[in-house]
């Protein structure tokens, strides 16, 4: 479908990309990641052939984008970072001005602007002018022009910048819809974006690609450790001998930290309990929680509902075993767990605190995040060890 | 060609969409209708002739056709709009002429807004229309290759006014070629030729002389031949 093979753009003050190498198959939403002026935008552009690379073939379907210009053209959608739109023109006659631009046969014309009108909720704004439209709706006049020829392949450049949360929801529906029938090449700083959109990533930092792997793979590549993030029910420093012990003798990292609860979830428990009686006796007899400890058991005691006075006493009953010496309620201890192996010792861990009667309330395997694989790649400079992780064919 | 007419098109409705445009013009019918009093009504002269007012209407164009050029491409790189069009089917070159088309258009209304002087005229003697046709048909290929001029100064910068301005100096610097190197013999030999409204007499005299017709030509093929490199030009950047 696209074919970038070892492509270079150099700029006079020495910016540019450098050897950008990489295809997609037809149907794929990538993700294209980078710090700002890591060379994005240039791609992009050196793709839709509003740019020649200086080195290197961009080939879409076959067609270079450089010496087939026309053919290749008329395959590709570009939504450049701000929208190519004339102020002056309404809706109707930009979109109609672009379908004749892209060669949209002409009794096709006025068929394929009502279906992009009413495809990107333009509706009742067609005889409006384009400078009066929000942000919002620039953005998709911006999107429909990309889409009108119907292109095989998209290119979005920064597609939900500058838009209000819903707004993004939106687009960025509108863009997994139009990935079922296009390829899609988008690029964004919103890194969920990518979570949630594409399959696949690239990310390039300075100019250079450094990692290009399907979404849900590069964590676990890019990963040198094993990480777990634990909760264990008890005092705490029972916990720690028995976890520093082990640790020390697995050769582990132990960070251990009483961070606090959730805030929320406890709320949402102790206002069930305030409801009614039955339900106060039943949440606090049966679960010694340590969520209704921390929260009843310190601020609600100072009001003066005598509900919370005597829920402060049955949990506080309750939860005896649990509240630690020192002058913290925490009842429970978080810890993190690291493994500079990539040994899995999760069993190891829980016959390890099951037998020193600590229950483990929550253990959460931590995974590299694309946030964390994008800071780790970024932040070293380009072409050290980032390159290793970066799959070439 | 569909391309072409697309763009020219879309250029032709901003010109009627943009204030600037109407401001161009309503300079232009202001000052060339003055002028028209002066020479025709105030000073009487004895026959009657479109050359009487023509030398006026011409140095008229000197100012607004920049005005008229400096959107043509400048807007295109302040917008972003030239993202779209270098990555649409169409190449360079339809988009340049495309634009210069539309130019065109805006130029033959300029001139259909002059027939009104000459139709007063008329009113009062005889009016020879041999000349006053081939003289308006001077006037266009005069103001196409200043329409050219205009749309490659236009094509060298984002702004609007930097662009207007270098057009400007561009067609000052055509204008002149024949006045300013009068008092050197040798020299004015040479750059004489180039001299914009020198090239119009013997069509307004009613002569067709080949060499004046394919200097306006050649000038303008020239200019719109430039401004597409600029452009090209930039995806090299």
């Amino acid at each position: 479908m696209l074919e970038v093979k070892q492509v270079s753009k150099r700029y006079d003050g020495g910016r540019g990309v450098q050897n950008i190498d990489f295809s997609m198959r037809r149907g794929e939403i990538v993700g294209f990641l980078g710090p700002n002026g890591a060379g994005k935008t240039t791609t992009m552009r050196m793709i839709t052939g509003y740019l020649y690379p200086t080195e290197g073939i961009i080939t879409v379907d076959g067609l270079s984008v450089h010496d087939q210009a026309r053919k290749a053209r008329s395959r590709i959608g570009y939504l450049p970072e701000t929208p190519p739109l004339y102020p002056d023109l309404t809706v109707d006659s930009y979109l109609k001005f672009v379908a004749k631009l892209r060669g949209v046969p002409a009794r096709e014309q006025k068929l394929r602007v009502a279906e992009m009108v009413s495809r990107l909720g333009l509706n009742g704004r067609e005889k409006q002018s384009v400078r009066h439209l929000s942000k919002g709706y620039k953005q998709r006049l911006g999107l429909a022009q990309a889409i009108i020829h119907k292109p095989d392949l998209l290119v979005l450049d920064e597609p939900t910048s500058g838009l209000d949360p819903s707004q993004i929801i939106e687009i960025r529906s509108l863009i997994r819809e139009l990935g079922e029938n296009h390829t899609v090449l988008l690029s964004t700083h919103i890194l969920q974006e990518v979570g949630a959109l594409c399959d696949r990533v690239l990310i390039i930092n300075r100019g250079e690609l450094v990692m290009d792997g399907a979404t849900d793979e590069i964590g676990a590549r890019m990963e040198n450790r094993f990480a777990v993030t634990l909760e264990v029910g008890g005092e705490r420093e029972r916990i720690e001998m028995v976890l520093g012990q082990w640790a020390e003798a697995r050769g582990i990292a132990a960070e251990i930290r009483t961070g606090p609860l959730e805030p929320e979830k406890s709320l949402t428990v102790s206002s069930a309990i305030v409801e009614s009686d039955t339900d106060r006796l039943a949440a606090s007899s049966e679960a010694p929680d340590p969520d209704c400890v921390s929260e009843n058991g310190e601020p609600k005691a100072a009001s003066d509902d005598p509900e919370s006075s005597t829920l402060e006493k049955t949990g506080l009953q309750s939860a005896e075993g649990f509240v630690s010496s020192d002058r913290q309620t925490y009842s429970s201890v978080r810890a993190l767990l690291t493994a500079a192996d990539q040994q899995d010792f999760r069993v190891e861990l829980f016959r390890l605190l099951a037998d020193a009667d600590l229950p483990i309330l929550e253990l959460h395997k931590e995974n590299l995040t694309l946030e964390d694989v994008f800071l780790k790649l970024t932040s070293e400079p380009a072409g050290l060890p980032g390159k290793s992780g970066g799959e070439r064919k | 060609m569909n391309r072409i007419l697309a763009i020219s098109g879309k250029e032709l409705r901003l010109y009627f969409l943009t204030p600037t445009s109407y401001f161009a013009f309503a300079i232009y019918i202001l000052m060339s209708s003055f002028m028209f009093y002066v020479d025709f009504v105030t000073y009487q002269p004895s026959i009657i002739d479109y050359r009487l007012i023509l030398g006026d209407m011409l140095f008229m164009l000197l100012i607004v056709i920049p005005i008229l050029t400096m959107r043509l491409v400048s807007e295109e790189f302040r917008q972003g709009t030239d993202e779209l069009l270098l990555t649409s089917p169409a190449s360079v070159t339809e988009v340049v002429l495309g634009k210069y088309l539309a130019s065109l258009g805006v130029l033959m209304l300029l001139l259909a807004c002059n027939l009104v002087y000459p139709a007063v005229m008329s009113l009062f003697g005889n009016l020879n229309m041999t000349t006053l046709w081939l003289s308006v048909l001077g006037v266009f290929l005069m103001g196409a290759s200043m329409m050219a001029i205009g749309l490659f100064a236009s094509s060298l910068s984002q702004h609007q006014m930097v662009s207007a301005v270098a057009g400007f100096v561009l067609l000052l610097l055509f204008w002149l070629a024949g006045s300013m190197t009068s008092q050197n013999e040798t020299l004015s030999a040479w750059i004489e030729p180039f001299s914009l409204p020198d090239r119009i007499s013997n069509l307004t005299k009613g002569v067709i002389n080949g060499p004046d017709v394919i200097f306006y030509v050649s000038l303008a093929v020239l200019f719109v031949v430039l401004s597409i490199q600029v452009i090209e030009r930039k995806r090299w950047r």
